[in-house]
């Protein structure tokens, strides 16, 4: 029974994903699964190329993505240099205070996290607007208009309360006499810092910079504002559903799930090894400390199967007959995809005729009857009609 | 290398609450030296103001006849060795002990050579490399002390370093600590309210209570005269035996108590006159049961109540008359088969190990 919530949770929880990932893969202009037409990596590539615009551009090819992306990345970036120092600081300020204070600076500091996005980004604008109008043509002028710049100002409001939280959790188990004995063995107060506070804080550090990066890279209520007149990933992504989405969406998100799953295992292998490392030394310590040698018989290492091989084998297996029944079906490349085309052109240019064939006398426009609206009805009513015409871009 | 630490009138005040008052001790160059008290009697903030990390309300701190207001810790040529040790996790043996070097800019190499040194010292050559975990108790302790005596300091402070270690590792380091004292040659102030640690390793104690020092001298001094009711009865065990002054002969005063008369010894520095509220103090061992040929000047009769078995020691637990209670030791050698708990003995002890001191509060009521 509770295998059987499990799985509901979870098919719940990943299920959109999965069908998403696999309408990634589809060579349908509309991201669908049934009715597949072809197996194909087009989303992934340059897309499907339309004269009228790019709206049907793939990954490879679609370079307001590109464009979004590059500016994503430099928003992170300064979020990231900008927020994480903040978010120390105040953490080792709040140490300092004395306890009547602690907790008014506490929530003073996290309110951040409670205002609305939407706000955050319309106050930036607001108040970089008036200042850009003081300085005339200047550089103030240019920097307070400039959406980049604002956006790492404004997402750097709140996601330096996120990194504040991390060192607190920190720092709440640092022992303060490691200062002390540091100061006393004859330290400055830099030193301290450097030598003693900054190795200790160093995880803190490193995940404060990944969450600050990821929640600057998502961001989307806040920077819709400050972004002004460009473009991040994420205003990208909503612009294009609004004109109707596309596969290319689908192959972004997979790249996407794709890239945090390898990071995530890279990390976790990582430490892993970094764990079993530790554990050997310790291992050897306690070997050099036991003068009985029967101890270190039984630490003799012997060869083990890994038990993940099961399970690369079974994936092997089933990639190889997919695949394999993919090529047989032709269901995969240029020549289906080519197919699908000219069907679809072909049930174009019937309905083209059918359109010239039903096309109404002078005798008949001029004799006012409207009867011929049935016909047009006809035609105006095949689904397949207006498939290739996805809108102006 | 070593220096003299003095401490004139010093005060400390956390708002109203004086965590030491008007202090004066004066402690030699060289000196093993031990404030001894209760917890929360001062001692601690007796040492942060002399390392540096509390200015005092009131007063001055001298090391070497220099005056240390406004020198911070970092200036001070003093080493504390913190109660949890604070070790730095982060960094090996070796880095632990080299970084009063590091931070002073000393070169790679001489850093380490001065580590080997130290780590010679204390006893753990080749061992460096290790990181502060994989150590045992003692060993962190020896590193700890090697750490604070990397910059060869003229003034050693330890804040109850052994408080967190087990008995036979305790008895070991102090040991340790005494020789460790001999061979680097330089001033130890020792914080403990251990008064076995500080009897068996101090040249002098001072003994502290609620911020004010009660006494300064050396352990035996302290231990066989005490100056204040507090002291006879935090140092070692006493029984107190309340009373009146009856009459005085030399340096010794007779006792009224509701049990009967007891003589005993004066202090010269607190001199009694009859009729005074006062009290005296027997220690357990200098009860004894009195054979035929012991001279003795007092006598008690007491009834049993329990007894107890400590191995070296036979502990008896007595009330006299009047319901005080009174505790007496003999050594386990001594045969004690003929007492048993209900019967009524009688006991003496010598005026000359008696002491006798005006009334006040005692350290356990």
């Amino acid at each position: 029974m509770m295998g059987i919530y499990i799985f509901i949770f979870f098919a719940y929880l990943f299920g959109p994903l999965i069908i998403m990932s696999i309408t990634a893969f589809n060579s349908a202009e509309f991201p669908s699964i049934a009715p597949w037409e072809c197996f194909s990596f087009r989303w992934f590539n340059e897309g499907k190329i339309a004269y009228d615009g790019q709206h049907l551009a793939g990954l490879l090819s679609d370079w307001r993505l590109h464009d979004g992306i590059i500016s994503s990345l430099i928003i992170g970036a300064g979020v990231v240099t900008l927020s994480v120092p903040i978010g120390m600081a105040a953490a080792i300020v709040l140490t300092q205070v004395r306890s009547q204070l602690r907790d008014i600076y506490y929530s003073i500091s996290i309110m951040p996290v409670l205002f609305p996005g939407v706000i955050i980004g319309i106050s930036t604008v607001v108040l970089w607007d008036r200042i850009a109008g003081l300085g005339g043509e200047g550089f103030i002028s240019d920097i307070g208009r400039n959406g980049i710049f604002l956006t790492i100002l404004a997402q750097t409001c709140f996601i330096s309360t996120y990194c504040f939280l991390i060192f607190v959790a920190r720092l709440q188990r640092f022992d303060q006499t490691q200062e002390e004995a540091a100061l006393d063995l004859g330290a400055s107060q830099t030193q301290v810092f450097f030598k003693i506070l900054v190795p200790y804080l160093s995880p803190a550090i490193a995940s404060a910079a990944v969450i600050a990066f990821l929640f600057s890279f998502e961001n989307y209520n806040t920077t819709v504002f400050s972004i002004l007149s460009d473009q991040t990933l994420t205003t990208v992504i909503a612009s294009k559903v609004r004109l109707g989405i596309s596969p290319a969406l689908s192959a972004l998100a997979l790249t996407i799930i794709a890239l945090t799953i390898i990071a995530a295992v890279t990390y976790e292998v990582l430490r892993r090894r970094a764990e079993k490392r530790y554990a050997e030394s310790q291992e050897r310590f306690v070997k050099e400390k036991a003068a009985d040698n029967r101890i270190n018989k039984k630490y003799k290492a012997g060869f083990k199967i890994p038990k993940g091989i099961t399970a690369i084998l079974l994936i092997v297996v089933f990639a190889t007959y997919g695949a394999t029944q993919i090529v047989k079906n032709d269901l995969y490349g240029q020549s289906c995809i080519d197919a699908a085309d000219k069907e679809k052109k072909s049930k174009f240019l019937e309905q083209l005729q059918t359109l010239e064939s039903n096309e109404l006398t002078d005798e008949e426009l001029s004799g006012g009857s409207l009867g011929g609206n049935q016909d047009y009805g006809d035609i105006f009513g095949d689904p397949s009609l207006f498939q290739d015409f996805g809108g102006f871009d | 290398m070593s220096a003299d630490v003095e401490l004139s009138d010093v005060s400390v005040t956390f708002g109203s609450f004086y965590a030491a008052k008007n202090v004066n001790v004066k402690v030699n160059g060289g000196e093993f030296f031990s404030f001894l008290g209760p917890s929360g009697c001062g001692k601690t903030t007796l040492l942060r103001a002399i390392s540096g990390f509390q200015e005092p309300s009131e007063g001055k701190v001298l090391i070497d006849n220099k005056d240390m207001s406004g020198i911070g810790p970092n200036k001070r040529p003093t080493a504390l060795i913190f109660q949890n040790l604070a070790l730095f996790p982060l960094m090996s043996v070796s880095e632990n002990i080299a970084f009063s070097l590091e931070v002073r800019g000393v070169s790679k190499e001489e850093r380490k050579k001065r580590a080997d040194e130290l780590l010679e010292l204390i006893a753990l050559e080749g061992q460096g490399e290790k990181k502060v975990h994989q150590l045992s108790g003692g060993q962190k302790q020896r590193v700890a002390i090697a750490r604070a005596l990397a910059v060869e300091p003229k003034v050693l402070l330890l804040d109850e370093p052994l408080s967190a270690l087990d008995l036979k590792l305790r008895q070991r380091m102090r040991t340790e600590l005494r020789e460790i004292q001999k061979r680097v040659n330089i001033t130890f102030i020792y914080i403990t309210h251990d008064q076995g640690e500080a009897l068996t390793m101090s040249d002098r104690i001072a003994v502290m209570n609620e911020g004010e020092l009660e006494q300064i001298g050396k352990c035996d001094e302290v231990y066989n005269n005490p100056l204040t009711p507090f002291v006879a009865t935090f140092v070692g065990e006493n029984n107190p035996l309340y009373g009146k002054v009856t009459g005085i002969k030399g340096d010794k005063a007779q006792i009224e108590t509701a049990d009967g008369q007891y003589l005993a010894m004066m202090n010269e520095t607190k001199k009694l006159n009859i009729g005074d509220e006062s009290i005296a103090f027997v220690r357990p061992e200098s009860l004894f049961i009195p054979r035929d040929d012991d001279s003795f000047d007092n006598k008690i009769d007491v009834n049993i109540e329990s007894f107890e078995f400590e191995g070296n020691l036979k502990n008896f637990y007595a009330r006299l008359q009047s319901g005080a209670k009174i505790k007496f030791s003999v050594p386990n050698a001594i045969d004690t088969s003929s007492i048993s708990s209900g019967s009524s003995i009688a006991l003496g002890f010598d005026s000359s190990k008696s002491v006798i001191l005006p009334k006040a509060s005692l350290a356990i009521d």
